[in-house]
Order: C-alpha cells, then sequence, then structure tokens
C-alpha cells in the first residue's frame, strides 16, 4: 500500500516537470474543462461526497446536485462575462469594480476564511487516509501531513500542486473510477455502468439509505443545495480557470466539458456509496438497518472514508486499496496547496500591502505570505484534530460564505452597471456578519465553554430558530437574497458609479470579440476619448 | 420586458436591417445594461436564451425533491428495471444529468447568436496583437460613421 502511494506521488512529480503542456498558449475547451474537474476535486468530492450519501442518504444527494448544478449558473451568467472583465481574483474583481481598497480588503479577508475552512476539510481528509493506510492515529496522522503540505509551500513558496492539471485530472479519476468498477465487479454489485446498476441495490440496503427527509428536513435540503448552487459561482478558483484560454467562446465551452469531467465523478459516488454501506453490513455481519443504528453502525469517520473501505471490504489487492486511497490523499494535498497559495496572497497581496503598508517591498511581502502559510497552516491542523462535522460538510461551510459575500458582488457586478462601491460594502459587510453569526450560533457552543453556558448546553445553538433558518451549512439561502437587496438598497440611494466603470460592465456583455491578454479595463480606457457620454 | 421607449434608436435599426446590420451599427459601451431591460438587440436575444433555460434549470434542480415533500408516496416508488426509488433516481441522477445537457444547449445557442450577428470568434487572436483594434472598432462604429 504504501509503495503505490509513493508510486502515484513519483506520477505527479513526472506530470509536474512535464514542459509540453505549458499553460498561456491559448488552452482549448477539453484540456481546461479537465483542469477545472481536477481544481474542483478536493476530499470533499473524492471522500466526502460519498461519505455524506451513505451517512444521510437522501439529503447527502444535496451535495451532489448543488456541486454539479451549480456551473450552469456559472455558465449562463458569469464564465464569458468574467472572462472579459479580466480579473480572476475575488480581491481583484471586487477592487477594480467598485473602486475601493476597502472592498477588496474585505473580499481578501472573506478568500482567507473560504480557505481556512475549506482546508479543514482538506486536512481531515488527510489524517484519515493516512491512519487508514500507516496505522498511526489520526491527530499525529493530520499533524505529520499538514507539517509535510505547509513546510513545502512555505520554503519554497512555489505551488506545490501540479502545473499541469489535466494529467492530474486524468491520475484522479482513474483512481476513483477504478474503485467503483472494481468492487461493482468483484462483487457482482455490476458489470459495465455501476453509475446505474446500483439502483438494483436498493431493496437490500435500509430504508434510511434513500427515505427523502431523514437526515434532513425540506427546508435544509433546499438551503444546502442552494448554497452550493451559489457557492460555486462565487468561488474564484474556478473563476481563475478562465484566464488560460483563448477567448469567451473558449471559455463557455470549457465550462461545459468541466462539468461533464466533474460528473464523472458525481454519477458514481452514490454508486460506491451504496457498494460501501452493503459491503460494510456483509462484512460486520449486521443486518442493513444496523449500518445506521446500534453499537455496531457506521461512524462519521468510517462513513468519510467509505470509498477506501469498500475497496478493502471488497478484498481486492492491497496495492489496489492503496491506489484508490492515495486519489483521496492526492486530491487533499493538492487543493491545500492551492488554498494556501491563495490566502497568502490575499493577506500579503490584498491586505498588507494595500492597506496597511502601501511602501511594502516584494521581501516583506513574501515574509507575510509565508508567515500567513504558516499560522493559517497551524489553525487548520488544531481544528482538523476535532472537527464539528463530516468532510463534504465542513467544505460546504465554505460554500455558503461564498454564495453569501462573494456571488452577489459578482453578479450585480457584472449585470448591473449601477452597483456602486457603497451597495458593495454594504452588501459584502451584510453577508459576512450574517454568515459568522451563523457560525458562532451554531457551532462554536460546541467549542467554546461560555458559549455553551449560554445556549444551555455544547450541542445547542443559541439562538434555536436562527440556526433552523440560517444553518452555517445552508446561509446563502437566507444570506444571498439579503446580500442582493442590501446592495441594490444601497446603490440607489448613493450616488452611482462613474461612467468609465458602466462602460467596463458593458464592455463586459458586449458581442465584439476580445483579444485574449485584454481587459475591459484597457478596451474602455482606449475608447474613452471619443464616446459621448450620454448619461 | 417589450417595451424600449427609452432606447428605441437600436429597436429601429433592427426593424429594417439584418441583425448582423444592427450588431455593426451598436456601440455597446454606449448601451446601459440591464438585466431585465436590455437595450441592444444582441443582449435581448441572448437573455431569453438565459432566461428560459434558467427556468428549466430552476425545475430541474428543485422541481423533484419538492415533489417529494408535497407527494412522498408517488415520488417514492419503485422505478421498473433500474430498481431506484422515483425521487432518488431524479435527483442523484436527473439532476445533473439535465444541468449537464442545458449546459451544452445554451453554448450552442450562444454559437447560433453568435452566427446571427456575425460575430467571429476566430479572428481575436489578430485583433489581440494590434492591442487596441477591438477597442478602436467598437468606439468608432457608433459616433463617427454616423
Amino acid at each position: 500500500m504504501m509503495a503505490s502511494f509513493l508510486v502515484i506521488g513519483y506520477v505527479f512529480k513526472v506530470a509536474d516537470t512535464e514542459g509540453m503542456w505549458v499553460a498561456g498558449r491559448g488552452i482549448g475547451n477539453i484540456e481546461n474543462g479537465m483542469a477545472i474537474g481536477a481544481n474542483w476535486m478536493s476530499a470533499a468530492s473524492y471522500l466526502g461526497l460519498a461519505g455524506l450519501v451513505a451517512l444521510s442518504g437522501f439529503y447527502g444527494l444535496a451535495f451532489i446536485v448543488g456541486w454539479t448544478t451549480g456551473y450552469f449558473v456559472l455558465l449562463i451568467f458569469l464564465a464569458a462575462q468574467m472572462r472579459r472583465f479580466g480579473k480572476y481574483t475575488a480581491p481583484d474583481f471586487v477592487a477594480d469594480r467598485f473602486n475601493s481598497p476597502m472592498a477588496r480588503a474585505l473580499a481578501a479577508f472573506t478568500t482567507l476564511l473560504i480557505a481556512y475552512v475549506y482546508s479543514v476539510g482538506q486536512a481531515r481528509g488527510m489524517g484519515l487516509v493516512g491512519q487508514y493506510v500507516f496505522g498511526l492515529d489520526i491527530i499525529p496522522m493530520i499533524v505529520v501531513m499538514m507539517t509535510i503540505t505547509v513546510g513545502y509551500l512555505a520554503l519554497s513558496g512555489m505551488l506545490g500542486a501540479t502545473k499541469n492539471m489535466a494529467v492530474q485530472y486524468v491520475i484522479l479519476i482513474v483512481a476513483f473510477l477504478a474503485g467503483v468498477y472494481a468492487v461493482g465487479f468483484s462483487q457482482g454489485y455490476s458489470t459495465i455502468l455501476p453509475q446505474i446498476e446500483y439502483g438494483a441495490l436498493f431493496s437490500e440496503l435500509s430504508r434510511q439509505f434513500s427515505e427523502p427527509f431523514q437526515a434532513s428536513s425540506y427546508y435544509l435540503w433546499v438551503a444546502t443545495a442552494f448554497s452550493l448552487i451559489f457557492g460555486t459561482c462565487g468561488l474564484p478558483h474556478v473563476l481563475v480557470r478562465f484566464y488560460t484560454v483563448q477567448n469567451e467562446r473558449t471559455a463557455r465551452w470549457s465550462t461545459v466539458s468541466g462539468l461533464f469531467f466533474i460528473m464523472l465523478l458525481y454519477w458514481a459516488a452514490p454508486a460506491m456509496a451504496a457498494f460501501g454501506v452493503d459491503l460494510f453490513a456483509v462484512v460486520n455481519n449486521i443486518s442493513p438497518d444496523a449500518v445506521y443504528n446500534g453499537e455496531q453502525a457506521m461512524s462519521g469517520a468510517e462513513g468519510d472514508v467509505i470509498v477506501v473501505l469498500a475497496a478493502q471490504f471488497a478484498n481486492l489487492p492491497t496495492w489496489f486499496v492503496g491506489l484508490v486511497a492515495a486519489g483521496g490523499m492526492a486530491a487533499a494535498i493538492a487543493t491545500t496547496a492551492g488554498l494556501f497559495i491563495t490566502a497568502s496572497s490575499a493577506v500579503a497581496h490584498d491586505i498588507y500591502s494595500e492597506l496597511i503598508n502601501p511602501d511594502a517591498t516584494q521581501r516583506q511581502q513574501v515574509l507575510i505570505g509565508r508567515a500567513t502559510i504558516v499560522v493559517v497552516g497551524a489553525l487548520v491542523t488544531v481544528t482538523a484534530f476535532n472537527p464539528p462535522a463530516l468532510i463534504g460538510e465542513l467544505v460546504a461551510y465554505a460554500f455558503s460564505l461564498a454564495g453569501t459575500v462573494l456571488f452577489p458582488m459578482f453578479f450585480l457586478g457584472l449585470w448591473w452597471e449601477n452597483t456602486n462601491r457603497q451597495g458593495a460594502l454594504a452588501g459584502m459587510t451584510t453577508g459576512l456578519l450574517l454568515w459568522i453569526g451563523s457560525v458562532v450560533n451554531s457551532v462554536l457552543p460546541a467549542y467554546v465553554g461560555f458559549l455553551a453556558d449560554i445556549a444551555g448546553g455544547p450541542g445547542q445553538a443559541i439562538v434555536p430558530i436562527y440556526a433552523q433558518y440560517v444553518p452555517p451549512i445552508g446561509a446563502a439561502l437566507v444570506g444571498t437574497p439579503l446580500v442582493f437587496l442590501v446592495t441594490i438598497a444601497v446603490s440607489l440611494v448613493t450616488p452611482e458609479p462613474p461612467l468609465e466603470t458602466k462602460k467596463m460592465v458593458r464592455q463586459c456583455h458586449s458581442p465584439e470579440p476580445m483579444g485574449q491578454q485584454q481587459t475591459a479595463e484597457e478596451i474602455v480606457s482606449n475608447s474613452g476619448g471619443e464616446t459621448p457620454a450620454d448619461d | 420586458m417589450t417595451d424600449n421607449d427609452t432606447h428605441d434608436r437600436v429597436e429601429t435599426d433592427g426593424g429594417t436591417a439584418s441583425p448582423a446590420q444592427a450588431h455593426q451599427q451598436t456601440d455597446y459601451l454606449n448601451e446601459e445594461v440591464n438585466l431585465l431591460k436590455p437595450s441592444t438587440a444582441f443582449m435581448r436575444d441572448h437573455l431569453r436564451v438565459v432566461w428560459t433555460s434558467f427556468v428549466i434549470w430552476a425545475l430541474i434542480v428543485f422541481g423533484p425533491v419538492t415533489l417529494t415533500a408535497v407527494a412522498p408516496g408517488p415520488m417514492t416508488q419503485t422505478m421498473p428495471l433500474l430498481g431506484f426509488p422515483l425521487h432518488y433516481f431524479l435527483v442523484a441522477f436527473g439532476a445533473p444529468t439535465g444541468a449537464l445537457i442545458l449546459a451544452a444547449v445554451y453554448a450552442r445557442k450562444r454559437d447560433a447568436l453568435d452566427e446571427k450577428y456575425g460575430i467571429d470568434h476566430t479572428t481575436p487572436e489578430a485583433g489581440g496583437d494590434a492591442g487596441g483594434d477591438a477597442g478602436d472598432a467598437t468606439a468608432t462604429d457608433g459616433g463617427v460613421e454616423q
């Protein structure tokens, strides 16, 4: 098992140094779609998704729906427009669109929070898989894995993840699908289409696997799906992928092919969950219902690695189980590396050198960036020891934050030219307070003594009604419309943005093709003198 | 949605000339971007596609789960052949697949729109080299020639 780990690591290394795929000279939509898929596949997709479907049944499907169908909204409203705007990180976009360093700082702070929460899920995934493969306890395992990731990033300062995202995608999807097909075939569950054939298994599984609204109410289901959908549209690491494509047409089609490549995993994940749940009952010699209730019920930690467990229960060779596990580990490490780079640039560039110390030297920025990686890494490690939820749910917290704070800024910024600085600042502040309030209300009482005292118990929320309608995982269902309203209302009562800004927005929607290296801003400033101001 | 009284300049153009000509005569930098009241012929056509597909998307994504909440009985019945409970299949397989198909349909429709308005995406590489090319074109089209 260890050996297959090393082999996977070596393949990644080779893929990394391969020079023939170099980005920048116009990537086609298939390759870019694979890159979108690789960016997307964190431990939450690879491990967490099947875990959620296995443990939470029908509620787990809200995650499948949320993490796929959101791409359609991204495609019709944002992909090509973002490509034309020419800014691909949330702080850059917000700062340029709303002409405000303060807005940049708020977006950077949001990005930092997203990276932190998102990484906790990844660290948990690394720990669980590592514990499983190497046989260490979970806490030392998380520490070891995070130290390696953080140490590598902080020392090299370079992107730890492979530069060649298309190759990374292929490795991950092959590892995952090989697991599904091998388990399905060897156990007689399926032959060529496990994605559909697992339907035959439902009569043998506990009703809890498919019974609607057992693990959640209808409201929580919709709130979760809504948050994930609009979080997808607000998450900058998807948008960055439009930077390397030739033109907006390729941006559109790469969103389509990206969605297809993601769905190769998402179609198969519930099948793996069904196989895993069935095998869990067989191997432990318990009834299907006992998987969910009683002493031998599946634990959260077991659910989170059900993808790996299923391969082992099926008595597949050790090296093969290692391959499946290595895929999960690779997804977690690559995602963590990417998130930490984002966090360090948000702090060093967007907050420190833009707001605190405008004269910061390159050296100071690099130092601050590395310090950020170390501090966030330590925080993530400690939080992952005893996380408040399953991997998939932890990552979903980050999505609901992105959907509440960033999506309205992107959407209104690109589709309503009168959105102004005051509106954006008010909207983002509202969204941040709403989400932070929700986490403090529902999650923190389990950790912080005096909050638990107020709430009347560690498992309680401080304000139950707020926890019911604005749960951290589904905060965007209330939050996104609220932020829209606040932003629009404040924009209406304050002065309109300058014509220059409005023209930038118009340029994003003009059907006129643009060059690959051009941004809307450049085109507007080039043409500024000749056009009569009719507003 | 249909009354465009404040922006009838483009509207009358579009009536007599072909869409491609209307596109040539539109200065996109001087036309308001408004999601609910599109001001150019292109934007009107585009938004019709966007809103139609968005409504279908909303039905595919939130329809089955809502029906399951309203009528759990019929929705949880076992499907013949496949063996899935109906609601499970519609959500786990139907919604994501539906979104993928819709996405491809949208991208095709948008390509068709480009063709209708005579927009060619194969040339921007050349335009990109010359830097301001595209920008100059948009600027002069509206103001100088008329």
